[in-house]
């Protein structure tokens, strides 16, 4: 048996750490729905107005594409340059192994700002326009390491035995991807790129200083923040969260169909 | 006489080079990662060490070969003072979470009994992502303020008479504001830990007379330490870079390094500045990650 | 040319971390075609990356391999014909057992040399060969270690390649299931006729499959050569005490005729041995002793005196542990069930069998 400790307490701190988490987004969806300007006490009214607004606010919803565009540019950057480096990582020694790896981590250690400023000291330099594209760079370079990490992990566990035997039987670089790498590390490839999307989705730090004249969704909440907060602010998230769960579980029991296959 | 030289010359084509192939395998691997991260990170950090050695006239920039803005990041306030206070918040933070986390990924990792459950529980953790960083911090605002739900709530109980404002505008509330927002980090990187401890471990601690606790202070916590170091060196470096908090919940003097990386750009247009104070905290996050490899793997449990 | 697998001054170098140790250092081995091979040695003595050079898992750090006289030390795994079943089986675990059987047909360089049908047939030809034609359309997840290691035999066997090498691939299975799949090796050896290399670290295995053994210790071949001389004849006290229940005693050579020597213990027991020994008269030598070999007797002379200080009943006979007398060793004996009891702490004389008494010199 696994379990171990008193049941009731453990369940209890946990149950806090949950309310924890979640009080605040409550908070944040029931007053998506105050019938009031202010977006805290006093609770005036069930209304569906801020979400009347919102669908007519032309500016929240292209920044809500924009964030789309940005996140999915990231996840297909990540994936193109990040396996591959996951890859390398797990097969080879070469000279500069560890000073490669230090490399690929240090965004994460990083504040945002930092790889914001030397990305954009560098567009500067070769005049590269600010645009949602320099967005999707600069994320991508700070988000590669979550696919890196996440697939090199993975890889790791899977071990070289499959691959060896695949070789063995005459299978060349192709067919030992596509037969075996590609379906041993895929649901680990699924988490990444759904991490790696929630966290562009989400990020302000490297966006901040390379926004150029198109904002995402999190920069066009932090002017709306700096200035008057209506509940349509609340409005946003709220169907943010309800639209993300019904893609994170659809995606996780799409995924899960072929999770049990890697145990043998 | 050709025949034969002709046969080992043709003997020797037909066989590919394994060594050969295993470099060109290595390169086609490694060269596009290594190309952007390069182009994408390496010469910008040369970009921004060109222009820490120069400084601004005037709102022009000026080349130039002098380490006076390094000298100015130790010596000048308010930036050395405002690394540590950063850092400071970043400790607190990692802390914070830690403590946090903790009975969750535990919960998460011993206690849910089926897989269904498991699953809803993982996903509880991460959905919070979802929901806007900023649109949560504010909602904060929303309860701790002092016309907020906390302080309406306690008045209405008769807990206490005046607002306490207490919570918010100040460098605890700061804390306490990145420590919500990041817990979900360190409740994974714990959990990933946890989910290695082998049932048979507890099992044979049980048969060998181990009460609970003890299971829990002589086994599992020290386990777990490397998942709690990685779930604290993220929270930390999250918290340390973070300009959000300070601004929405902050008091007037918390401002972070990140913020005052922002104000030179924007304000003072004192690019050579931000660009030594970046280059100073890439060189600490550099230090980090090998502190934190090393300590990770003297403390990582082989089973 | 020679026809089969040549290894020359085959070494193999692992770099870890700071230090560098030879896995393989210096093997020299000619693998005849056909032949059912084994390298055998304790984990660690380099018989798995000695299999792993010849398939192309690993490249030399120096040496050649040969195949049939042509020089393959620096062929790509996936060039060289030769299938490898591992210790771990490898099967893929997102295709159906039917899938992994037919991998080696279906692959790129195989194109073209079967039709889909003569693919669907010759898979199930070698899964009714491994008994698993019932198992085809499952995943590898549904199936216990004994029927995987049969398909990844299958998988192995199917493309018809020359060499099948083999990585421990019983290590992982119950003894019983190991003695049906031994039975079945050698059965699949002998109609197919093809070379298999194969490494274990079970004796037992090894000399009852193999055509030929190298013993293997620190990188090195201690001997190569069949089970039989191996058993009999070891080449030194490695070899001796690795294989078979043999006790090796310290002896001195006391002289030597034309095809036989006596050899003296330290306790002054003379003993004979037949066949001839590298060593001259008052050189220092090993006298291997079998358990087997040995037998109680009532006469002194010629005979080696000691100590019976335990007995164990094995059933099929009962094994005395003897101290031979001034201590000069401990030797097991093997007695029949039938014979009086031997009490402990009885004074023995024992008899060798001087056939089957053997020296080492090193």
């Amino acid at each position: 048996m696994r379990a171990f400790g008193n049941r009731s307490l453990v369940t209890t701190l946990a149950m806090s750490v949950l309310a924890f988490l979640y009080a605040p987004i409550l908070v944040m969806m029931v007053f998506s729905f105050n019938d009031s300007q202010y977006t805290g006490l006093p609770f005036n009214g069930f209304t569906f107005r801020w979400y009347e607004a919102l669908f007519r606010d032309d500016q929240m919803l292209t920044s809500i594409w924009n964030s789309v565009y940005v996140g999915l540019g990231v996840v297909v950057i990540s994936v193109l340059f990040g396996v591959p480096a996951a890859i390398a990582l797990d097969r080879y020694e070469f000279p500069g192994k560890g000073m490669f790896r230090r490399i690929v981590m240090l965004p994460i250690v990083l504040p945002g700002i930092i790889t914001g400023i030397a990305l954009l000291g560098f567009y500067l330099t070769i005049h590269l326009r600010l645009s949602l594209y320099t967005i999707m760079l600069g994320q991508g370079t700070a988000l590669m390491c979550v696919t890196i990490t996440e697939v090199f992990a993975r890889l790791q566990q899977l071990g070289k035995s499959q691959a060896e035997a695949a070789a063995n039987l005459g299978a060349n670089d192709w067919e030992i991807f596509k037969n075996v790498t590609f379906p041993g590390i895929r649901s680990a490839l699924f988490g990444a790129m759904l991490i790696a999307f929630s966290i562009s989705f989400d990020e302000i730090a490297v966006t901040f200083l390379l926004t150029g004249r198109e904002n995402t969704l999190p920069m066009t909440l932090w002017s709306l923040l700096r200035r008057e907060v209506t509940p349509e602010v609340n409005a946003v998230a709220t169907l943010i969260v309800f639209l993300s769960i019904i893609l994170i579980v659809a995606g996780m029991y799409a995924s899960r169909g072929n999770a049990n296959e890697r145990e043998a | 006489m050709t025949t034969i030289e002709q046969t080992v010359e043709i003997k020797r084509t037909s066989i590919r080079s394994a060594r050969a192939i295993e470099r060109r395998r290595l390169f086609l691997w490694l060269v596009p990662p290594l190309a952007w991260f390069t182009i994408f990170m390496l010469i910008p950090y040369a970009t921004l060490l060109y222009t820490s050695l120069g400084h601004v006239d005037d709102m022009r920039f000026i080349p130039g070969l002098s380490l006076d803005n390094f000298v100015r990041v130790f010596t000048v306030d308010p930036y050395l003072s405002v690394i540590i206070k950063s850092a400071r918040i970043g400790l607190m933070t990692a802390v914070f979470s830690s403590i946090v986390a903790y009975p969750l990924a535990f919960y998460l990792a011993f206690h849910v009994r089926t897989q269904r459950l498991k699953f809803l529980i993982y996903l509880l953790v991460i959905v919070p992502w979802w929901a806007s960083y900023l649109v949560k911090a504010y909602a904060w605002k929303t309860i701790l303020g002092s016309g907020g739900i906390l302080n309406v709530g306690m008045q209405s109980l008769g807990l206490v008479h005046e607002p306490v404002r207490l919570f918010l505008y100040n460098e605890f509330s700061v804390d306490m504001t990145l420590t919500y927002i990041f817990t979900p980090f360190a409740v994974l990187s714990i959990y990933a830990q946890l989910e290695r401890v082998p049932t048979s471990l507890i099992e044979a601690a049980r048969n060998l007379g181990a009460d609970g606790w003890m299971i829990f202070r002589r086994i599992i916590l020290p386990i777990s330490v490397p998942g709690v170091v990685a779930g604290a060196i993220i929270t930390f470096s999250l918290a340390f870079g973070d300009f959000v908090a300070p601004v929405l919940v902050g008091g007037p003097d918390s401002v972070m390094i990140s913020n005052v990386v922002i104000n030179l750009l924007g304000v003072a247009f004192d690019w050579p500045m931000a660009a030594a104070i970046g280059l100073v905290i890439i060189s600490l996050g550099l230090l980090l990650i090998s502190a934190s490899g090393w300590l990770e793997e003297r403390t990582q449990t082989r089973f | 040319m020679t026809t089969g697998i040549e290894l020359r001054n085959l070494r193999k170098l692992f770099e870890g971390h700071g230090h560098a140790s030879w896995a393989v250092d210096g093997v020299d081995m000619t693998i005849g075609a056909g032949k059912f091979v084994t390298l055998l040695g304790p984990s660690g003595c380099g018989k798995t990356t000695t299999l792993r050079m010849i398939a192309g898992l690993e490249i030399p750090t120096s040496g050649q391999i040969l195949r049939d006289g042509q020089d393959i030390t620096d062929q790509p795994v996936t060039d060289r014909d030769m299938r490898m079943v591992f210790q771990d089986f490898a099967l893929f675990p997102n295709m159906t057992i039917q899938d992994n059987v037919a991998f080696g047909l279906r692959v790129k360089s195989k194109r073209g040399k079967y039709t889909e049908p003569q693919i669907q047939q010759r898979v199930a030809e070698f899964l009714d060969l491994v008994h698993l034609k019932d198992h085809a359309y499952k995943k590898p997840h549904q199936l216990s270690g004994g029927q995987k290691q049969r398909v990844s035999l299958a998988r192995a066997l199917v493309t018809d390649p020359k060499v099948v090498l083999f990585d421990e691939p019983l290590g992982s299975l119950d003894a019983n299931l190991r003695k049906i799949m031994q039975l079945e090796l050698i059965r699949l050896h002998r109609e197919l006729g093809k070379t298999f290399v194969y490494v274990t670290h079970d004796q037992d295995e090894a000399m009852a499959m193999s055509d030929a053994i190298a013993v293997m210790s620190q990188g090195k071949v201690m001997q190569f050569g069949t089970p039989r001389e191996i058993y009999d004849r070891p080449a030194n006290r490695y070899v001796a005490s690795f294989i078979g229940h043999a006790h090796i005693v310290d002896a001195t050579v006391d002289s030597k005729q034309a095809d036989s020597l006596t050899v003296r213990l330290g306790n002054g027991d003379r003993v004979g041995v037949r066949g001839k020994a590298d060593a001259a008269p008052g050189s220092a030598v090993g006298l291997m002793l079998r358990a087997e070999d040995l037998t109680f007797t009532d006469t002194a002379a010629d005979a080696i005196g000691g100590k019976v200080v335990d007995s164990l009943y094995r059933g099929e006979y009962v094994e005395y542990v003897v101290a031979l007398n001034g201590n000069s060793g401990v030797v097991h004996v093997h007695a029949r069930t039938d014979l009086p009891q031997v009490a402990h702490g009885s004074t023995v004389a024992l008899k060798v069998n001087p056939a089957k008494a053997h020296v080492v010199v090193h």
